[in-house]
């Protein structure tokens, strides 16, 4: 059984339907990647599974647990991290204080600050500025500081949003590095990207959303070789 | 150059002639500085030209802006001699006009003006460009004369029970009427004086420890403010007690509303709601009168008030739990106004006594040691607001406070993360409801009586006003902004029709030229500051390559 199956869920927005019926698994330790274009529902389908959405129809389960019913805060502490789209840290706050309240959930005091400096071995660059309010990291940085928030939790799915938009090419591929090697410390990511090609080359497998339905599906490579994602989003 | 320094100084004179016609300034008139020698409104219209000059460039321009201020007055002053406009404008009286010319008549009047306004243009561009070293003397100076002078009844109050040196200093400074102009040239060089050496000793301390412990710094500016806090009330009799005790009461508030606003971002404009039940708790559980439930004292009355002011912030939350931003200022605002529009209902009258209130609330005691004078009571408000403050700045370093910061920035992300947003939500509502609710229980036992009237939209007004201009989400601040918004006010009754007019010129001033507040906390500081920090940084690291740990 997959550690996440998402099940025919619809969502509405209101009286339109966003999702209409979106079935998918995601297995342990996979990065499986959402690709489509703008309004195609990826975005959406992350906010179901992470809770702050519910879906009207169909169900979401974790590890076997159905997460209907549960706030966004419960599905949190049950191990699935959303990371947001767009640079969404605690601007008003510390780099150090955006990591520890990364770990929120968690009682281990010990353990929160072996994984911070873990963190910091990760991501040198956050070591520099640990002091420093979040708000005034550059553009990678907060990528890297939102990535590194969402790991404190020690999730063990990982739901990322657009985690190379509006990034300098160099910066992009930095962050698709940093994908990897989350996931091969153990983590499951569920991935949403405009960048198809960078996100099925590094991922398991892909599901192609067009407007709220799943087009196509397969391994990454395949996808990225198929003539109708060719020409629909790679140009 | 010429164009913006001209207008420049007509926007300040149309400020001037502003005050003038709402009569602000003939009342500041009444109020001597320096006996014979400088009114309060005097100085007002010197330090408009002053301001003008200050913003501009160069003598000649600070001079032309400070002359151009003078523009609009003269022009006041033209059009008050050629048509009676005292029947429209009743401030725009002759009084007006005497204070204006100088009593010497319009054209002297109208050189005096343009003139006057010329130098204090050009002292106020001199000072703008001056050494540090200058402005430290005169700025100190200038305050304390002014302070001397505008508080003379109440510092001669207090100074009268004294005897020996600090008699005859009093006697030196002041005449029966006010500060004389010996006093006030004493008070101004010795405020000078003492300015320069403080200054020179802290800087010759920053400069030694190279890295000045900025913390301790204000810990024992805090502890100065703190002890004269405690002393004041005690020199300054009942009256100072009465403003200092209304201040605690709004510190209290403040530190409330703070949990809410500063820290959790939830705008509330209902926040007298909670003052009046703590109010109304007190005196259900303790009056004298037909209408108290129980016959408590006031040292168990007054737990439960707070307990009821959280459960009724905790019920205020949950309708605006989903509400956000604008919106909820408006929600929270109409909450507010239910619960007076119901206490003062007939339909709550045979239990809240309507409109004519609960009366005959008793003065609580210490064993047979009643706190019936404002000082006492002013001493149960400082030690309350000393447990707050306590339990304000732990909350803001736990958990919960934690909680708080991450969903006023991002609520979405919050969750993610695993924050209970509601739960989150109902605890900024009940805890700052707390602080309310305690003020409210000293308020009735201050008063003895409880109106609904006392519950306006106002007052919500007053506190949020006093967090933003203290700085928000810092604690120093709000006492700070007690001070300057409610206690000062309080000082100059007179001019108490123009307090909000006072209240606005003072918020749109500190928006511009100060926007973190008077004592900003840590965070916000930062943040408003943070690109010459981030320079400053960027700095340090080129220097000092970062250590491997």
């Amino acid at each position: 059984m997959a550690l996440l199956e998402v099940a025919d869920i619809h969502v509405f927005y209101d009286k339109i339907e966003a999702l209409k019926g979106i079935s998918l698994a995601v297995e342990e330790r996979e990065i499986v990647t959402l690709v489509g274009g703008n309004g195609a529902g990826k975005s959406t389908t992350l906010r179901a599974i992470s809770g702050l959405l519910h879906p009207r129809q169909g169900s979401i389960r974790f590890a076997g647990r159905s997460l209907a019913g549960l706030g966004a805060h419960e599905i949190a502490a049950g191990g699935v991290v959303h990371i947001p789209e767009g640079r969404r840290i605690f601007g008003r706050l510390t780099v150090n204080e955006n990591l520890e309240l990364g770990a929120f959930t968690r009682r281990d005091r010990r353990d929160v600050a072996t994984d911070k400096e873990q963190m910091l071995v990760l991501f040198p660059r956050l070591r520099e500025r640990l002091k420093q309010l979040a708000g005034t990291l550059s553009g990678g940085e907060q990528q890297m500081l939102a990535a590194a928030r969402a790991l404190m939790a020690r999730p063990r799915v990982l739901l990322m949003d657009e985690p190379s938009m509006g990034l300098a090419p160099m910066l992009v591929e930095q962050v698709f590095e940093t994908i990897g090697r989350i996931n091969q410390q153990g983590v499951t990511i569920l991935l949403v990207e405009q960048n198809a090609p960078m996100a099925l080359g590094i991922a398991n497998r892909g599901y192609v959303l067009e407007s709220g339905r799943i087009v196509l599906d397969g391994p990454g490579r395949d996808l990225l070789d198929d003539e109708r994602v060719r020409r629909a989003y790679l140009g | 150059m010429m164009r913006r320094a001209a207008l420049i100084g007509l926007a300040f004179g149309a400020g001037a002639v502003h005050l003038a016609a709402v009569g602000v300034l003939l009342a500041m008139h009444q109020r001597w500085i320096i006996v014979e020698a400088l009114t309060l409104g005097q100085a007002a219209l010197l330090l408009l030209a002053g301001g003008a000059g200050a913003m501009t460039r160069g003598p000649v321009m600070g001079a032309l802006a400070g002359a151009a201020a003078g523009v609009p007055v003269v022009a006041l002053l033209a059009a008050m001699s050629l048509v009676p406009l005292n029947s429209i404008f009743i401030a725009l009286s002759h009084d007006l006009f005497n204070m204006l010319t100088l009593g010497v008549g319009l054209a002297a009047g109208v050189a005096i003006l343009i003139g006057g306004g010329a130098i204090a243009g050009l002292v106020g561009v001199l000072l703008s460009n001056s050494s540090q070293m200058v402005r430290r003397a005169i700025f100190p100076g200038a305050i304390s004369v002014v302070v001397a002078g505008v508080f003379q009844e109440l510092i001669q109050l207090m100074l009268q029970q004294y005897e020996g040196p600090v008699g005859d200093f009093r006697d030196f400074i002041y005449t029966w009427e006010g500060l004389s102009l010996q006093g006030a040239i004493a008070i101004f060089v010795l405020a000078a004086l003492l300015s320069e050496v403080f200054g020179f000793i802290w800087r010759m301390r920053a400069e030694r420890t190279a890295s000045h412990d900025h913390r301790r710094e204000r810990m024992v500016r805090a502890g100065i403010a703190l002890l004269i806090l405690v002393l004041l009330p005690m020199l300054g009799g009942s009256y100072v007690g009465q403003v200092l005790m209304l201040v605690g009461l709004y510190i209290l508030m403040g530190m409330g509303l703070n949990l809410e606003v500063g820290l959790a971002g939830l705008l509330d404009l209902g926040f007298v709601a909670f003052f009046a039940v703590g109010a109304y708790s007190t005196a259900l559980l303790t009056a004298g009168s037909a209408h108290a439930l129980m016959h408590l004292p006031y040292w168990a009355a007054m737990p439960v008030s707070v307990l009821l002011a959280v459960a009724v912030g905790v019920l205020f939350g949950l309708p605006v739990l989903g509400v956000r931003g604008d919106y909820l200022a408006v929600a929270t605002m109409g909450l507010g106004e239910i619960v007076r529009v119901i206490v003062q209902s007939d339909f709550a009258a045979p239990l809240l006594g309507g409109a004519q209130g609960i009366l005959e609330i008793p003065k609580p005691s210490i064993g047979n040691f009643v706190l019936g004078n404002p000082v006492s009571l002013f001493y149960l408000t400082l030690v309350a607001s000393a447990v707050a403050a306590f339990v304000a700045w732990r909350l803001e370093n736990s958990r919960l406070g934690r909680a708080w910061e991450a969903l006023r920035d991002d609520e979405d992300v919050a969750q993610a993360l695993g924050i209970n947003l509601v739960r989150a939500k109902l605890l900024a509502y009940g805890l700052g409801a707390a602080f309310a609710g305690l003020a409210g229980s000293i308020f009735a036992t201050m008063l003895t009586s409880v109106y609904p009237s006392s519950f306006q939209l106002l007052i919500s007004i007053n506190v949020l006003a006093l967090i933003i201009v203290g700085g928000m989400g810092s604690l120093p601040g709000v006492v700070l902004g007690s001070i300057v918004l409610i206690g000062l006010p309080e000082l100059l009754r007179e001019f108490g029709e123009y307090r909000y007019l006072f209240y606005g010129a003072v918020l749109i001033v500190m928006m511009r030229l100060r926007p973190e507040g008077l004592w900003p906390s840590d965070v916000r500081q930062r943040e408003l500051h943070a690109e010459d920090e981030t320079l400053a940084l960027d700095a340090g690291t080129d220097a000092v390559p970062a250590q491997p740990r």
